[in-house]
């Protein structure tokens, strides 16, 4: 049977969904006059689908056909799916198309693999030579790199892609091989080392690169997470981990039960929060979590963090400087840049803070502002708990000096 | 007093002038007659240009380049009321430069917030803009925005888009931005006839909507989380979004 396009598109869009990759961002500004294509610094995202992730790339497969058996994977050999494919040519005027009309911020290309590694990695190529040369597109492309590929064709796609990368799929070498037993660890990470060398030799900063681990499919623990990612971060090898909470498409005996499990979609949630400390707040894995330890799933883990070391609150938000603001639950970046400008003119009170629009939910519990703390519970975290619990029900009574007076919140 | 303008920035301009030059003291400022006048006393500004360009050069003279910027767009916020608010901007900018940073003042905090807004709208509206092909080749997009974005997005567009014409039509201001071989600019529309699309565009709507359907994930489904990011207000010419 011959598919249509929008067959094709259909399946190979809806085999690429479980990576959650999509942004463009942190790409410089290559904009060429007269030439299709610009990436934007920030990214852009052009759509949110119904499960509020967002559109920003056409992400599709080459093709869903694969001779690996991943345990957790739709496109694995031993699943009996409908196999298709595009040819470079079709995909390249499909995101040309796509581009023009702005339905798209550019390309992110996946494959399964097909006959061999480096049979399908010249295959995606063609796909971004046609796109770069031919039709002289600027926009943003990322490339998944494939494991095992040779080193020629990992150069060429680090000099036509913004962005390559290759999933650590699982956060253990264990873990690997009971369920992907035709992936290592080290065959994974090889290419981006590659890439990263490479694109080193070529200029100053490297190309940015990232990855993805399920969450939820294995046993490892967040605290494992995290350290890995903070490892990978330190060596820069990548610029962004991926998680993504673990979603049952197979049955298989090393897997949960799809019918019991649900995607770990809050402890995917905290994973994220906690990478972000990681990233812009100066934390560091072990202050977030202790050994074998999972995240807090009532409290986001600033709060969690700060529930557990009350000795360094609270905090003066007159005097603190930006790195210390910036670890009061409930300010975060904007915030403290806010109050560093505003606190140059004036003392700041609770009241001018919630004049900047700084939420005081949180953060009141942890900070001194002026002659302004919050009096009536006393910093002793099982009351703290109590009250950020209890948010919005009546378990703390306003006094004359509490804050919600301000605010209009309880 | 009540000063009442045409709520063009021309007018804002020669009512900047007439504030400093006639030391009026202004309670509040308004684009049309109220119509119930209490016992307020009450101005007309007429727009006069070569008032306007007086204040304007003044302006570039004495504030930032950034400054001068966060005038401009505030004034393109205009569904909001910000004339007393920039008044009082440009007041204590050029009395006293340092205090323009001074967000704990309520006016100065209004205006950064207003361009905050204005640029987190101009950045939903590079993503949420649906280019549509012409026979002719054009694209061709409309947009019904909050505020007066036409002039960010036909930048953005005019760097994307290389070589191919296009027209970025703002149906609630009358306005198009209009870019071809020889053509770069902002027209008022007088007129307007619906345009005929390329043979090929009702296939590409099609082939979008099925990769937009494709790209969720089933056990993920959470329309609400979807609401936040694109609000219905977004919707009107997303395809996507269409039965």
């Amino acid at each position: 049977m011959k598919l249509t396009t929008e067959d094709k598109l259909s399946l190979l869009a809806g085999s690429a969904k479980y990576d959650v990759s999509c942004s463009s961002s942190g790409s410089e500004n290559n904009y060429k006059t007269g030439e299709l294509g610009c990436a934007h610094n920030s990214g852009i995202c052009h759509s949110f689908t119904s499960d509020g992730r967002c559109v920003s790339l056409l992400k599709v497969l080459l093709t869903n056909v694969c001779i690996y058996d991943c345990a957790y994977c739709i496109n694995r050999v031993s699943n009996d799916t409908p196999r298709t494919a595009f040819t470079p040519r079709e995909l390249a005027d499909l995101t040309i198309n796509f581009y023009k009309r702005n339905y798209i911020e550019g390309l992110f290309l996946s494959s399964g693999i097909i006959k061999n590694e480096d049979h399908t990695m010249s295959l995606l190529l063609q796909t971004l030579r046609i796109l770069r040369h031919e039709y002289r597109f600027n926009g943003y492309i990322h490339v998944k790199l494939i494991p095992g590929a040779s080193k020629e064709l990992i150069e060429e796609a680090t000099l036509l892609a913004h962005r390559v990368s290759s999933n650590i799929e699982l956060p253990s070498s264990k873990s690997l091989a009971l369920l992907a037993p035709d992936k290592t660890k080290e065959k994974l990470l090889s290419p981006l080392k590659h890439a990263r060398g490479i694109s080193l030799q070529r200029s100053a900063k490297p190309i940015s690169m990232s990855t993805q681990m399920i969450i939820g499919a294995t046993s490892e623990s967040d605290f494992e997470i995290l350290k890995l990612s903070s490892a990978l971060y330190d060596k820069a090898l990548l610029k962004r981990v991926y998680y993504s909470a673990y979603i049952a498409v197979n049955n298989h005996k090393y897997l949960p039960v799809p019918e019991l499990s649900k995607p770990p979609l809050l402890r995917e949630h905290r994973l994220y929060q906690a990478d972000w400390l990681l990233r812009f707040y100066g934390f560091s894995y072990d202050e977030i979590l202790s050994e074998n330890q999972n995240l807090d799933i009532q409290f986001d883990p600033k709060t969690f963090w700060a529930l557990s070391n009350l000795h360094l609150f609270p905090i003066d938000v007159n005097h603190a400087p930006q790195e210390i603001l910036v670890r009061i639950p409930g300010i975060g970046i904007r915030g403290a840049l806010k109050i560093l400008q505003a606190r140059r003119f004036k003392k700041l009170c609770f009241e001018d803070l919630a004049q900047l629009k700084i939420s005081l939910k949180k953060a009141r519990y942890f900070i001194i502002a002026g002659k302004d703390f919050h009096r009536s519970s006393s910093l002793y975290t099982e009351k703290i708990k109590l009250a950020l619990i209890h948010q919005g029900s009546n378990i703390i009574q306003p006094t004359l000096f509490d804050t919600s007076i301000y605010t209009g919140e309880l | 007093m009540i000063l009442l303008y045409d709520g063009s920035f021309e007018g804002f301009l020669s009512l900047v002038y007439e504030v400093y030059y006639e030391k009026l003291h202004v309670s509040s400022i308004v684009k049309k007659m109220p119509e119930t006048l209490l016992f307020e006393r009450f101005h007309e500004i007429f727009t006069d240009e070569a008032k306007a360009r007086k204040v304007l050069e003044a302006i570039t003279k004495h504030f930032t380049k950034e400054q001068q910027r966060t005038i401009f767009h505030t004034v393109l916020c205009d569904t909001r009321e910000y004339e007393m608010a920039l008044l009082e901007y440009i007041r204590i900018g050029f009395k006293n430069k340092k205090e323009l940073r001074n967000i704990n003042n309520t006016n100065l905090f209004y205006i950064q917030n207003l361009e905050k807004e204005l640029l987190s709208l101009v950045h939903k509206m590079y993503g949420f803009t649906r280019f549509e092909e012409l026979e002719d080749g054009t694209l061709y997009v409309k947009i019904e925005t909050k505020f007066n974005i036409v002039p960010f997005l036909g930048e953005h567009f005019c760097k994307r888009l290389g070589n191919i014409p296009f027209i970025i039509h703002d149906v609630k201001r009358s306005l198009a931005f209009v870019k071809n071989d020889t053509l770069r600019e902002i027209r008022s529309i007088a007129s307007f006839v619906a345009p005929t699309f390329s043979n090929e565009e009702e296939n590409f709507k099609v082939l979008w909507k099925s990769f937009f359907k494709a790209a969720a994930v089933e056990s993920r489904y959470n329309p609400k989380l979807q609401q936040s990011w694109v609000p219905l207000l977004y919707r009107t010419y997303m395809s996507e979004f269409q039965v």
